[in-house]
């Protein structure tokens, strides 16, 4: 299996765990809501809840508990880091071809996704 | 309970519609989602757009699998127009926050009205020739290895392609990442322009490519989205399922479709979409 594949299939694999994740996460919420009036809030066309409230340390944990906004939320967070993956995979397979050139071009690509999803925040806060 | 329920299907099922289309047309669900959502069911637009770049991730990694598959996609172009995209779209959704923050979201509806009624534009002008006219390498091609060869089935040969004018490819990406970070659409048409048109690529390579690079440089503005707020996790959820599964079916119908009417239904759709977002932007929509 070449690095093509291994990359079609990182594509793959990521959705289908993040749809099946999402999906899990709606059925939970409506199942077992984790506060009442939860589902309500969440259907207000100007809910108030939103990502700005929740950390990825929390989204691991509350999906750890079946929560289903957090499992909603790792679905999402799975499906945001399957192009990084890809692109990190990227840089191995020009590394391995010996193509320098694009080694680095890879890695300011992946610079800047860890630029907006770590740097950004710390940043801003 | 019911209700939220059935808010769910609504959002679903409209995602579903936009990813058809956008899948058909070329130019991505987004597209249509955002003013559909903004429009017709009342949901803001920091939460629409939200939800909408979320879902372009989705149709992205969706049909690369297949495209890598067939090895049509060139990932030295596509990543070397990437470094543009993503710093764009760091611009963009940046912007977009500026803006959020200042209640000046008439200056979005209006920039997405441009967009939209632009997009009618290129698919007016589309290109009618599978292989563009060849044009010399020029330095950037030998330096950066812009070239390829596919197969392809229409002409039942391999073809080979060069890439040129690659500074100015970039350029029209960096305005491709901010447009779509700004918007939050994947703005599959700029991107497609940049390669068809800049860099005289084959539209076959340019699609593909352009496919893979809109997960990348959505998952740079989700990740901005998210810090700000802007993914609601239930609207988020409904659209990524809905878009999926209507891009899914658009591929398939692609495959068959050789209809010219349906091009014009959807334009006709650009075109309403288009001008209550510029109406709304002016402040003469209700």
């Amino acid at each position: 299996m070449d690095l093509e594949d291994v990359i079609g299939y990182t594509l793959r694999i990521g959705v289908i765990i993040s749809v099946a994740l999402i999906a899990a996460g709606v059925v939970l919420l409506v199942v077992r809501p984790p506060a009442p009036h939860m589902l309500q809030q969440l259907s207000n066309p100007r809910s108030l809840i939103n990502t700005s409230l929740v950390s990825p340390a929390q989204v691991l944990s509350g999906s750890a508990g079946l929560n289903g906004m957090d499992v909603i939320l790792l679905g999402l967070i799975v499906l945001i880091a399957t192009p990084v993956l890809r692109v990190a995979i990227g840089i191995v397979q020009f590394a391995r071809e010996r193509n320098y050139i694009y080694v680095i071009i890879t890695s300011i690509v992946l610079f800047n996704l860890f630029f907006a999803i770590f740097i950004i925040p710390i940043l801003l806060k | 309970m019911l209700d939220a329920l059935l808010l769910f299907a609504v959002l679903a099922l409209t995602s579903l519609a936009a990813g058809f289309m956008g899948s058909l047309t070329g130019l991505g669900g987004a597209t249509f989602l955002v003013p559909i959502y903004v429009l017709f069911l009342g949901i803001p637009i920091q939460y629409a757009a939200g939800a909408s770049l979320i879902s372009t991730i989705a149709t992205s990694s969706g049909a690369g699998s297949a495209y890598v598959r067939d090895r049509v996609t060139n990932v030295r172009i596509g990543m070397s127009l990437e470094i543009a995209t993503t710093s764009g779209s760091i611009v963009g959704s940046l912007t977009a926050a500026w803006v959020y923050a200042h209640n000046l979201q008439h200056a979005i509806y209006i920039v997405f009205a441009v967009v939209l009624l632009g997009s009618i534009y290129t698919q007016i002008t589309r290109s009618k020739y599978e292989l563009p006219k060849p044009m010399p390498p020029d330095r950037w091609t030998k330096w950066l290895q812009l070239h390829g060869r596919y197969y392809d089935p229409a002409l039942g040969r391999e073809v080979d392609y060069h890439g040129v004018r690659w500074w100015l490819g970039e350029l029209i990406m960096f305005a491709a990442g901010v447009i779509s970070g700004l918007l939050g659409i994947g703005s599959g048409a700029l991107k497609v322009l940049g390669m068809d048109w800049a860099m005289n690529l084959p539209m076959k390579v340019s699609t593909t490519t352009s496919n893979f690079m809109i997960g990348v440089t959505a998952a740079t503005g989700s990740s901005i989205y998210w810090f700000f707020g802007y993914i609601q996790p239930f609207f988020a959820a409904a659209t990524a399922i809905g878009v999926l599964a209507g891009s899914f079916v658009g591929s398939k119908v692609l495959l068959r479709l050789r209809n010219v009417t349906i091009r014009y239904i959807f334009m006709a759709i650009l075109a309403i979409l288009g001008v209550q977002m510029l109406l709304r932007g002016l402040g003469l929509y209700p």
